[in-house]
């Protein structure tokens, strides 16, 4: 990790774990004076200057601490708006990706908007909400756009995309939290005279849910990697949603098995956990999406073009010694 | 605790270049390869492929020099690998002197073994097995039987080795054997490495349920060994076998055993296929890719000189699930007839088939599962 990542990660890690248990009104100023909000755009820009694995880096830190406040939503908001060379308003700038609820909608002080090439920037009073919430009880708003843009220029950043990319940060964080919870559990409670950790099938369901978690991790990685060394990460965005989606249709049951009765109750931590894993898994796109999304795409490239393409692909992000 | 840092895959030199290499060779030679021995590649044998290999110095590639090897790193290895298996190139007969038994050598044999084996492993010429199994060994090894004994004269082995892939091809066994008498357990075991053509050696086939003839049983009656066929140290056996297996649990080869079958999927349905379809393709799609990073990962810390017990345990459960699911899935979706003589079910047929074999050689889940567990300190 270079230095500048590691100082970003413990900053994000230090103000993430004071946030766990607050809510938006008391977390959203701190998280906007940290200025996480500009990570992705250029130093020039009055920006972070950061890469993607930087985000990867707090999006997943994020997930871990289930962060009751959005922060992937204003890093991919002012994203677009400084590759559409539009001025960011003050305020929270959440995302409208097409065919997507608005997170934290109801919050926003303006919406980010791309569809055919191009990106409009929506003042609050531009937009009608239609208000609704996730199963980890976060705004999920509906948005109609009933006024005019304040700002539109073209860009070809695919925000549904982006916005699955953020969500499989979130959620490899968001594994290892309720991981670490599991692991505290079997090892602590005790039945039938010894802890849950000592029975073989205990710790074979433990090391599945270890399994599905470095899926995540590795594919977060795979697809930060190529956003930031190809010019288009489409096959790694499709295919790292996917499997996390996977991972959290395989983990997450057995998060709660492990944990019998009491990762059932609503004071007990599992639950901020896996109900946003339950979420984001339909969030910018659900296993069926994007299962066709990359299906349709291998197969125009034919039977031994799928494999020329990955290795072709991966080969551009080695980096020289 | 992160369970799998990634650690970038970054090997030197032309990559793209390597590739080719290894597509233009597998050209040369593809027109007399059968279908079938395209999937599950790495247990079909091609005696003149691995000898190719061998000249084009694409085995042994990151050996020393002077046992000819071509002091390559092991990311440019894991490249040809893989490359291999994607094509669907028989590559099993080189595939385990390659993979583990030239590498323990390196690193535990003496100056006359390495002499004796290594430059035969490099040109593709001599071909090793794997003796670790028994009747009443097999997830349980630190039960083996086979018992070596010291003479003046030189080992006198008695027992069975069973399962032994490749043993009615191969030149030489690394066998795991008891030397201490009335040892149990981890201790009192060695190894040794034993030429298959010694009197009272006798290799007998199993035919496996594919119909081919794979694995074998070794028997050893009052065999005499040369007392210089041991390899390391005596009664390090254990350690050296462990090691020996952390070689063959991350590599591409624990998840690219039924490609083929994924190949001739996408080239059956054609570039608009039904949605069911489409979603099945990109389902396996987003599998395979996922384990390629993993497995990537692995490589990179094995060559950096890190002991990823746990990651390889994962990559090889992980890998093992998807090249066994992969049949199965593909037969539930595609209305595919199975008499029929297409390469699509061709493949299918042989890969229904030969796949409950995935995850029982180099370990059953289970077994992985509790190297994971222990590694999490469940146990
Ligand atoms: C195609 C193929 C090639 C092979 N090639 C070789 C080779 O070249 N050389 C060689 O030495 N061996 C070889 N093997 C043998 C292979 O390593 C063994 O099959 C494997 O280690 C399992 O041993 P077993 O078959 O005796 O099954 P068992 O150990 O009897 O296991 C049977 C079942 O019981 C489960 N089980 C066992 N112990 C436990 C436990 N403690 N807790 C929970 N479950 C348990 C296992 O997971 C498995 O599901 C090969 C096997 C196959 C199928």
């Amino acid at each position: 990790m270079s230095d500048n990542r590691q100082l970003l990660a413990d900053m994000a890690e230090g103000l993430f774990a004071e946030l766990a248990e607050s809510d938006f009104e008391a977390a959203w100023p701190r998280l906007a004076e940290a200025g996480f909000s500009t990570l992705l755009v250029p130093e020039d820009k009055g920006g972070f200057g950061g890469d993607w694995g930087d985000v990867l880096a707090v999006l997943r830190l994020a997930g871990r601490n289930a962060v009751p406040a959005p922060v992937a939503e204003p890093i991919l908001a002012h994203h677009v708006l400084a590759l559409a060379g539009i001025e960011a308003p003050q305020g929270f700038v959440s995302i409208a990706a097409p065919g997507c609820r608005v997170p934290w909608g109801r919050h926003a002080d303006a919406v980010v908007s791309v569809e055919d090439g191009k990106a409009s920037l929506y003042m609050v009073d531009a937009c009608t909400f239609t208000e609704g919430e996730s199963p980890a009880g976060e705004p999920l708003d509906a948005v109609t756009f009933t006024g005019t843009a304040a700002a539109g220029a073209p860009c070809e950043a695919d925000l549904a995309a982006l916005g699955a990319f953020a969500r499989v940060a979130q959620a490899s964080g968001a594994l290892e939290a309720a991981f670490t919870l599991a692991i505290e559990h079997v090892n602590q409670r005790q039945q039938f005279g010894r802890p849950l950790a000592k029975f073989q099938a205990v710790q074979q369901a433990m090391a599945e849910f270890s399994e599905e978690a470095a899926a995540v991790d590795a594919s977060a990685a795979g697809c930060a990697a190529a956003l930031d060394g190809l010019d288009e990460a489409g096959f790694e965005i499709a295919s790292a949603k996917l499997r996390t989606n996977i991972a959290i249709d395989r983990a997450t049951p057995i998060a709660h098995r492990v944990h019998g009765a009491i990762g059932f109750t609503m004071e007990y931590a599992l639950n901020r956990y896996t109900r946003r894993l339950m979420s984001w898994r339909s969030e910018f796109g659900n296993d069926a999406h994007w299962a066709g999304v990359l299906g349709r795409r291998v197969a125009t490239l034919g039977g031994k073009g799928l494999w020329v393409e990955m290795t072709r692909r991966s080969d551009r992000l080695i980096q020289p010694a | 605790m992160q369970i799998f840092p990634i650690r970038p895959f970054n090997p030197p030199g032309d990559i793209p270049a390597l590739r080719q290499q290894v597509r233009d060779l597998v050209a040369q030679h593809e027109s007399h390869w059968q279908l079938e021995s395209r999937a599950n590649c790495w247990f079909s044998f091609d005696e003149a492929f691995s000898k190719a290999l061998g000249k084009a110095g694409l085995l042994a590639m990151n050996w020393p020099k002077e046992y000819g090897g071509h002091e390559r790193t092991m990311l440019e290895r894991y490249v040809v690998l893989e490359e291999l298996l994607a094509l669907g190139a028989p590559a099993g007969l080189h595939w385990i002197a390659d993979r583990q038994t030239g590498p323990l050598l390196i690193r535990y044999g003496t100056e006359a073994q390495k002499q004796k084996y290594l430059p035969g492993m490099a040109r593709g010429e001599i071909y090793a097995c794997i003796g670790l199994s028994e009747p009443n060994a097999g997830s349980d090894l630190a039960s083996v039987r086979t018992s070596a004994r010291k003479t003046p004269e030189g080992w006198r082995v008695n027992g069975q080795k069973v399962w032994t892939s490749g043993a009615h091809r191969s030149h030489a066994a690394l066998t795991l054997v008891r030397t201490e008498e009335g040892s149990e357990r981890h201790a009192g075991l060695s190894q040794l490495m034993i030429d298959l053509d010694t009197p009272g050696i006798t290799i007998r086939p199993i035919v496996d349920m594919t119909g081919s003839h794979h694995f074998n049983e070794i028997f050893f009656e009052d065999a005499l060994i040369p007392l210089d066929a041991l390899v390391g140290t005596e009664g390090n056996g254990w350690k050296q076998v462990v090691a020996e297996l952390a070689l063959e649990r991350s590599g591409p080869e624990r998840y690219l055993s039924s490609h083929a079958l994924l190949v001739a999927l996408i080239d059956a349905v054609g570039p608009e296929p039904a949605p069911d379809i489409a979603q099945l393709i990109g389902r396996l799609t987003a599998e395979l890719w996922t384990l390629r990073q993993m497995s990537m990962s692995t490589a990179a810390k094995l060559d950096a000189g890190e002991d990823p017990v746990v990651e390889a345990a994962i990559v090889k459960d992980l890998g093992n699930a998807y090249e066994q699911a992969l049949p199965r899935l593909v037969q539930a979706a595609v209305d595919a007839d199975l008499a029929d003589r297409t390469d699509l079910s061709r493949l299918l047929v042989w890969l229904l088939v030969q796949s409950p074999s995935y995850s029982l050689r180099g370990g059953t889940p289970e077994v992985l599962r509790g190297i994971i567990a222990k590694g999490l300190g469940l146990r």
